[in-house]
């Protein structure tokens, strides 16, 4: 597939995009995270698109998957609205916080902070702790 | 930009204003006195009463009464609230060699549920505790001595799907199968109580002191974050011979029951959990599900179906915005968006079907495995040359941010 992109003619493997993005798909919506941490480095890495086309492409396409997910979720009444709330309100003051915080902290840091975190859960799910 | 994202919040904070408001009207009819109290009914053979009418969070209930002499005695005790709870059959049969690929749901397991049992039998609870996921309810049930024929599992209805993997992929639970009949339904419900209480020490307490008159007392400590409404304490000895009374659990301001989770949680552990995690979350370039979730597992203990559920949408807001703001300087390929959106959507249709079919220990060992696999993947973010690439590509994004930004004033 040939994209249009600001003037630029950017050549994009499609399928194999598309496969990978099934299977980010089942796997965010199977566990309940968004799959923009895997669906970022699928487009760049593996299909080799540049960030200025992915950050807002990935954005549009995992909205797909999130609604899919939501609607389905819906139906076989997994969602509680209250603590849906309650989350929801907290995900927007966070989302506005966050960034402000952002520009004081060094991302590397912040990204090898959240690798031990991100292990350190995992074995919790192994059940090893906790 | 980041104040646009804002918009919705006054949205929000109404809807949290009115459940705060249908909340405390829910409150006001539990208030009403629903508890016949000390009175006992039913069967003239056995008596039981308790001590109060009304219990607050890890209160103690003590409960007495007289029996015949010499019959154990046993005491349910069971929320009126109830949940839906979902299981799948895949053992493999033993006389026929099969997987049986049956998916059993009900919606009327309570959501506080436990058996009192004479103290006698602790080392029996003990032995089925050494059998870890093993153990079965209804051959601890059995080997006990109790006959959950006009008890609350005989109660449930049970629904029954035969499921396949293109069931899965049609993003269906399975075809529905003829019901149950009564024996059937108590049999098939006792495993769905198991994966809801997972352990016999939840379901099974050896705490009834039996004398030799036949009098007894035991005392049961409410744990937190139990269901508020009506409790029945049922003490019976055998089919025959039962008799209930009832109490009513009241929860402190600011925690409220969660209907589809089944629990009572105070509303400021999730809140600010899930603002904490969202902050950590655009710290680190990834959303905060991948967190959220499995703490809501660990902290409360909430069933993976319902956390999964209901975190995946907290973020839609976040991508509405994003889409918006970035497709208002045309920096959205929708062609390449689209493509990939239709791949997602299949994604999304098959995802929480599959969510349903699994047991818990699955989901968090798959969970486990995803989280490995993030951590590398951000590990490898942090390398110098991905650090140098990832600065160039940000530079030419910035560029390209600015054109679109200046095409736009144009």
């Amino acid at each position: 597939m040939i994209i249009n992109f600001w003037g630029r003619e950017i050549k994009a493997n499609v399928v194999v995009g598309a496969i990978g993005a099934f299977f980010v798909a089942v796997a965010s919506s199977m566990f309940g995270f968004g799959g923009g941490p895997f669906m970022v480095p699928l487009m760049t890495v593996v299909l080799g698109l540049p960030m200025y086309v992915v950050v807002g492409s990935s954005l549009l396409a995992i909205l797909f998957n999130t609604l899919m997910a939501t609607s389905k979720n819906l139906f076989f009444e997994t969602v509680d609205f209250k603590l849906f709330a309650i989350m929801a309100i907290a995900a927007v003051i966070g989302g506005y916080l966050g960034p402000q915080i952002a520009k004081r902290i060094s991302p590397v840091l912040v990204k090898r902070v959240a690798v031990v975190l991100l292990l350190a859960l995992a074995t919790q799910l192994f059940g090893w702790w906790g | 930009m980041m104040l646009k994202k804002m918009y919705y919040l006054p949205g929000l904070v109404v809807v949290f204003a009115s459940l705060l408001v249908s909340d405390a009207l829910a409150r006001q009819d539990a208030a009403a006195p629903k508890s016949d109290g000390k009175s006992a009914a039913g069967s003239a053979r056995i008596a039981v009463q308790i001590d109060k009418t009304e219990y607050g969070q890890e209160a103690t209930v003590k409960i007495t009464g007289k029996a015949p002499k010499g019959k154990p005695v046993f005491i349910e005790v069971a929320s009126e609230k109830t949940v839906a709870v979902r299981r799948l059959d895949s053992k493999r049969d033993k006389e026929t060699g099969k997987i049986p690929y049956i998916f059993y749901t009900s919606e009327d397991v309570p959501a506080y549920y436990v058996t009192l049992i004479p103290k006698g039998m602790s080392d029996k609870v003990e032995a089925l505790k050494a059998q870890k996921d093993e153990w079965s309810y209804s051959g601890a049930l059995k080997d006990l001595g109790i006959d959950p024929a006009g008890l609350r599992p005989a109660a449930a209805k049970v629904e029954r799907r035969k499921t396949s993997i293109i069931a899965v992929i049609a993003g269906s639970r399975g075809k529905l199968m003829e019901p149950l009949d009564e024996k059937g339904s108590v049999k098939s419900v006792l495993p769905l109580y198991k994966s809801r209480f997972k352990s016999p020490a939840r379901l099974l307490k050896p705490v009834v002191d039996a004398k030799p008159d036949g009098s007894f007392e035991a005392s049961l400590k409410l744990p937190k974050g139990i269901a508020d409404g009506t409790y029945t304490v049922t003490a019976f000895t055998d089919k025959a011979a039962k008799t209930a009374t009832s109490f009513t659990m009241v929860l402190p301001a600011g925690t409220w029951y969660f209907k589809r989770a089944g629990m009572a949680m105070n509303i400021f552990g999730p809140f600010i959990m899930a603002l904490l995690v969202t902050m950590l979350g655009v710290l680190m370039g990834a959303g905060g599900g991948f967190i959220l979730t499995p703490l809501l597992l660990w902290v409360y203990g909430l069933p993976h179906t319902i956390a999964a559920g209901t975190v995946l949408p907290t973020v839609l807001f976040s991508q509405m915005s994003g889409i918006y703001n970035y497709n208002k300087i045309k920096f959205i390929s929708w062609k390449l968006g689209l493509t990939m959106g239709a791949a997602m959507l299949a994604g999304g249709f098959i995802g929480p079907v599959i969510t349903q079919l699994i047991s818990l220990s699955q989901y968090k060992s798959w969970f486990g495995g995803v989280l490995v696999i993030l951590a590398g993947l951000m590990l490898w973010q942090t390398l110098p040359a991905q650090m140098a690439r990832n600065k160039h590509e940000q530079e030419i994004l910035k560029q390209f941010k600015k054109k679109a930004e200046g095409a736009k004033k144009k």
